[in-house]
């Protein structure tokens, strides 16, 4: 007797419309490896993009893609470097495809993390009307809350506001505890660092109490708030089915952790990015993150983009000799 | 490092050059006369900038560029939103939004004559004992009209600033009224303040056309804390948009971007890597990719120079050496030349 077996059928109607059928024609309008990735769906990955590469146009293609399969537009959710880029993006997508394209969310980090914490502010002790410090004000609190400690005084040597926020922001940023970061950078303030961590003590406490949070702040409490409550990750995992990261060489450890933790339900999860321009580890971003990606995802599949339409041969030969001479990491 | 080699479909092009100059003067000269060089071939201004590693460094250029008439935008100073008049208008909408936003509250404060640290903690403690009315949910929701009409027996200088505070906290008023009523109580505090007040008034100008795109004061406040708008007219003067301009700017801020023609300047060891960076591998592999971002940035020319005889101050050292990325690359990569 012949046998005839069931599949599992895919439980979202996805792949189930037929390319021939979508009104853009993607093979034609991208190279092999921009179609590659553009058309890669479901599951990790990874696609690095070179300079003048087409990068933007490969997100741009790969959300109008995600659309005409099916997907819908409130499940996708691209985050950026800048929210102008999102809406550039996002806008492009809506001229190639349609208007569904403009109800896709689109932002930064911070962005998306304030949106979710406006809502959920309330579970980590917060009122949901707080105020956000920028750099400016946060080293102003730092300093506020160092006078009270009566850390001004003259006597002894103190680190001054803007190098205790520094150090304050890249301990959280690069998870690497202060007293390192000052063994690093400041050696001649090791002595006095159970104060300095009192200024930080109290800093934190300062502003729970008046409603303020820093940039940190909104990565961290919303890390926080995934990692404490279940339910919440769960709703927003199943929320964005599909999320992509532009610029993923500049992330920062937090923001690594996040997309891990919205993605655990569906992993889902596709990061663009260039490490060989990863230029703002400054800022607490770290390189670790677009090369341990495979690591972190090993069933991840890599594309790379290297067909540059921007500069002459001459400046790429330049370009590329200049990488290839750095020491191998 | 994933392993890439870019490379193009198309032909031709000419060798990225390497310009050795005696000093950092005959640098900025160069540079100017290959500009207008450009222009004369076709080249506008807009698809020409000068990069560089730290913003200090173009400042002789800058000299060079204004002598010449060549009109500049500079990227990577600082922020629209960062300049203290703006921050001070902000402050005002955040106490509105959050009364307990005590930075906010001694910035406004300290703003009032006769106001000093003690007189703006005995205000603050103040408001910090009234509580806010507390909405069914625990939630706090936003002070109403009657939250700032408790506040009505202080001196006639802090008065003022609650008053309009209570004016601007009507419910009906949208983001734009409540700025508008707060420039009005600003403008005095401005020009008692700031030497250059008109510079500072276009500002407030564009913030007030800025509130005009929002319903509410919060959506407001968040796109200004995490997405500042650009450059402010008191940090760069800004040609208009009918002008043609060069473009210079750090390596950082020109991510992204592209030009026909790039210059990068002060190509120099000590410079570029930066002395700070030397004494870490990982860091000197940063500095290595900024000058792969800045390369990348030209689409048919590119001129990398560097002045052979800089003193640095704090190491005592003379400056000599053309940045290790791009030294001892031979002569099909990139080209040398000198200006005499």
């Amino acid at each position: 007797m012949k046998k005839f077996t069931l599949k599992q059928l895919p439980t979202d109607n996805l792949h189930l419309v037929h390319p021939q059928r979508f009104r853009i024609d993607y093979k034609k309008e991208l190279n092999a490896e921009q179609y590659e990735a553009v058309t890669s769906v479901d599951g990790p990955h990874l696609i690095i993009a070179g300079a003048g590469t087409g990068k933007t146009r490969t997100v741009v293609y790969r959300v109008a893609y995600l659309v005409e399969l099916g997907v819908k537009p409130d499940n996708i959710l691209l985050l950026t470097f800048t929210r102008k880029a999102a809406q550039d993006m996002l806008r492009r997508a809506t001229i190639l495809l349609d208007s569904r394209c403009e109800h896709i969310s689109g932002g930064t980090f911070h962005s998306f993390a304030n949106n979710v914490l406006r809502r959920y502010a309330v579970k980590l002790g917060y009122e949901t009307n707080y105020s956000i410090l920028d750099q400016g004000d946060a080293e102003d609190v730092v300093s506020l809350v160092r006078t009270r400690l009566k850390f001004d005084t003259k006597e002894k040597r103190f680190p001054r506001k803007e190098a205790l926020y520094d150090l304050y922001s890249r301990s959280i940023n690069t998870m690497t505890p202060v007293k390192e970061l000052l063994a690093l950078d400041y050696p001649h303030y090791l002595e006095i660092e159970p104060d300095i961590q009192m200024v930080h003590n109290g800093y934190v406490q300062y502003k729970h109490q008046h409603n303020l949070m820093d940039y940190d702040d909104l990565l961290v409490n919303f890390a926080l708030l995934l990692n404490k409550d279940e339910s919440i990750r769960a709703v927003l995992s199943d929320r964005y089915k599909y999320i992509m990261v532009d610029e993923y060489q500049d992330t920062n450890r937090v923001q690594a952790e996040l997309v891990k933790l919205l993605a655990f339900k569906h992993r889902n999860i596709m990061v663009v990015g260039d490490d060989a321009q990863c230029i703002y580890s400054f800022r607490g971003s770290t390189i670790k993150n677009i090369m341990t990606f495979p690591q972190e995802f090993p069933d991840c599949k890599v594309v790379k983009l290297e067909e540059n339409f921007r500069s002459t041969q001459p400046i790429l030969n330049l370009a590329n000799e200049i990488l290839k001479r750095g020491t191998v990491s | 490092m994933y392993y890439k080699e870019l490379y193009t479909r198309r032909s031709g092009g000419s060798l990225p050059q390497l310009i050795s100059t005696e000093n950092e003067n005959m640098q900025s000269r160069y540079v100017v006369q290959k500009i207008l060089e450009l222009r004369e071939q076709g080249v506008p201004l807009e698809e020409i900038a000068v990069l560089f590693r730290s913003s200090f460094l173009s400042f002789d250029l800058e000299i060079e560029l204004t002598k010449a008439n060549i009109p500049f935008v500079k990227f990577g100073g600082y922020k629209f939103v960062e300049t203290s008049h703006v921050k001070d208008v902000v402050a005002y909408l955040r106490v509105l939004e959050n009364p307990r936003d005590v930075v906010s509250w001694n910035r406004i404060l300290l703003l009032i004559d006769g106001v000093g640290p003690r007189t703006a903690e005995k205000v603050v403690d103040d408001i910090l004992k009234r509580r806010v009315s507390l909405s069914s949910d625990g939630r706090e929701s936003l002070p109403t009209t009657k939250f700032w009409m408790q506040f009505n027996d202080y001196a006639e200088n802090v008065q003022k600033l609650f008053d309009v505070l209570k004016q601007a906290s009507l419910a009906n008023l949208g983001p734009a009224e409540k700025t508008f009523q707060i420039l009005q109580y600003y403008e005095p505090i401005l020009r008692a303040r700031y030497d250059d007040h008109q510079k500072r008034k276009k500002d407030l100008e564009m913030f007030q056309n800025i509130t005009e795109r929002y319903k509410e004061v919060d959506a407001l406040l968040t796109d200004l804390a995490l997405e500042p708008p650009n450059e402010s007219v008191v940090d760069v003067e800004s040609p208009g948009p009918e002008e043609e301009f060069l473009t210079l700017s750090t390596i950082h801020s020109a991510k992204g971007l592209e030009w026909n023609s790039v210059f990068i300047i002060y190509a120099l060891e000590g410079r570029f890597p930066t002395m700070r960076s030397v004494a870490s591998d990982e860091e000197v592999e940063e500095e290595r990719r900024l000058m792969y971002v800045a390369c990348t940035r030209a689409k048919a020319n590119l001129f990398i120079t560097y002045p052979m005889n800089v003193y640095d101050r704090e190491s005592g050292l003379i400056l000599t050496k053309p940045s290790r990325f791009i030294q001892g690359l031979g002569e099909h990569l990139l080209e040398p030349w000198v200006v005499e």
